[in-house]
């Protein structure tokens, strides 16, 4: 699981005010080069909630990242490769997500975050 | 695995081989029909025994080469912004790979071994439901339902599964859905369908089911739509299949008598043969087949799956759409016995969502 995935899922668990942030529990962690889309970097960057998404990037061993950032920053190339880095080459293998009010865990194996609820959720 | 290779079929997922062959038996669901919840949220017994538990068994057979099939879809994700973030909701086991490259997409799917199979160097994935996205709100630029919504059994949840897809992506941001129609091209191929029986429907909607009513007291007003205030919802929900008797009163019927017409016939069944050499035959399938989940065919060597569908009429998609007031439709088709619209998500501010 990517940050960029983290930084949109939020806990829909029943009466949960607000899921956001999940937080994550590490298990095991890797790094997966992809190629630096600067057009893309620029369209998501608005949609980031930045101090979840620096805060999860710490939590996976990353802490480059500022602790706040606005569009200016985009101009920068280093600003870039760091956003680019931390959204998209760490993958969360192996861990969970926690809902932040309810301290439900949600399984993360493979990389693949499993958010479905259990009937008395809903 | 082998693939399925499908030759010019109407729908999407269809047998192994083209051979004639019949269900010897009728389907009328009697266990396992509880009382549906009042919660649209809650998955329904059907949709757990007939649609989860078999994409789940099937997954690895299942057909990658979709997109082949869909030129609306492909042509819709073409006409995206390049970085556009692209929300799949009931994504299969739907590779990216040959789709708009500029794109990034995040799928998720309620069957976790079909999610296993479509984890994709470039995109994510996760397991969740359609009818309860786990996203903030607003996040996506676009967002596609591919052949997704005819699993749901209620009108109720059919709806909510669009409002998710309005809720998840920007003010403005578009949303292809598409469905398996009534109308089907091939009709030799409804043939190989199983209706669900009226017995079924009235189990399964609960008493005071609309088919036990006269047609003629139904006044066309009491269609719920738009404001889901509290009462409201209750009434939505026990009337869900009130809304195919309503079309058949538009559509001219007099009576909803499922033999005598099955052309207004919604609900079905429709098999997926696994070959046998494709079954786990000491996993998925064996207890699939001992709890008559699945049935053998010596004659096809496969194992019989069979998945719920409510196929959408003409309009009846459009309609759902409508009565959201937030949305406006772009453009609707019939494609290869597949309704299909595009709308534009929440022109006016989000009002209702969380």
């Amino acid at each position: 699981m990517r940050l960029l995935t983290h930084n949109m899922l939020s806990s829909n668990i029943k009466g949960v005010a607000n899921g956001f942030p999940l937080r994550i529990e590490v298990e095991k962690v890797v790094e997966k080069k992809v190629d630096l889309n600067a057009d893309f970097l620029r369209n998501i960057f608005p949609k980031i909630e930045w101090k979840a998404f620096a805060e999860a990037a710490r939590t996976l061993g990353y802490a480059e990242l500022p602790e706040d950032a606005d569009s200016s920053f985009l101009d920068s190339d280093d600003f870039l490769d760091k956003f680019h880095h931390a959204l998209l080459e760490l993958h969360l293998e192996e861990g969970a997500l926690i809902c932040p009010e309810t301290g439900r865990r949600f399984p993360v194996n493979k990389g693949i975050p499993n958010m479905l609820l259990h009937e008395d959720e809903v | 695995m082998r693939e399925v290779h499908i030759n010019g079929a109407s729908s999407l997922y269809t047998n192994v081989s083209d051979e004639e062959y019949e269900i010897p038996r009728s389907v009328s669901v009697t266990e396992n029909v509880g009382k549906p919840s009042l919660n649209e949220q809650s998955t329904p017994e059907i949709e757990k025994k007939d649609v989860h538990s078999v994409y789940d068994a099937i997954a690895p057979h299942f057909s990658s080469t979709w997109f082949a099939k869909w030129p609306k879809v492909a042509t819709f994700l073409s006409s995206l912004a390049s970085g556009s973030l692209v929300l799949d909701a009931g994504c299969g086991n739907r590779k990216y790979l040959g789709l708009n490259p500029d794109c990034f997409f995040i799928g998720c799917d309620i069957s976790a071994p079909l999610i296993k199979i479509c984890v994709d160097r470039g995109h994510g994935v996760l397991v969740a439901d359609a009818v309860n996205l786990p996203y903030r709100n607003s996040f996506g630029d676009a967002a596609i339902s591919v052949a997704v919504l005819h699993h749901l059994s209620t009108e109720t949840r059919r709806r909510k599964a669009i409002e998710e897809l309005v809720r998840v992506v920007k003010k403005g941001g578009l949303v292809l859905i598409t469905v398996w129609a009534v109308e089907q091209e091939d009709r030799s191929l409804v043939a190989k369908w199983t209706p669900l029986t009226e017995k079924y429907a009235e189990e399964w909607i609960g008493p005071g089911s609309p088919h036990v009513r006269s047609l003629s007291s139904l006044p066309l007003q009491s269609i719920p739509e738009s404001e889901g205030n509290g009462s409201g919802e209750h009434v939505k929900h026990c009337k869900g299949t009130s809304m195919e008797n309503m079309y058949e009163i538009i559509n001219g019927s007099a009576t909803f008598k499922h033999e005598e017409n099955t052309k207004n016939q919604q609900e079905y069944f429709v098999p997926w043969h696994l070959p046998y050499h494709c079954a786990e035959v000491s996993g998925a399938s064996a207890s699939a087949l001992a709890n008559e989940l699945a049935m053998k065919d010596d004659k096809k060597g496969a194992v019989v799956y069979n998945r719920y569908y409510h196929v959408f009429s003409e309009g009846e998609l459009e309609r759902l759409v409508y009565g959201m007031g937030n949305v406006i439709i772009v453009d609707w088709a019939y494609d290869k016995s597949n309704w299909c619209i595009i709308e534009v998500a929440a022109l006016a501010s989000q009002m209702g969502f969380v």
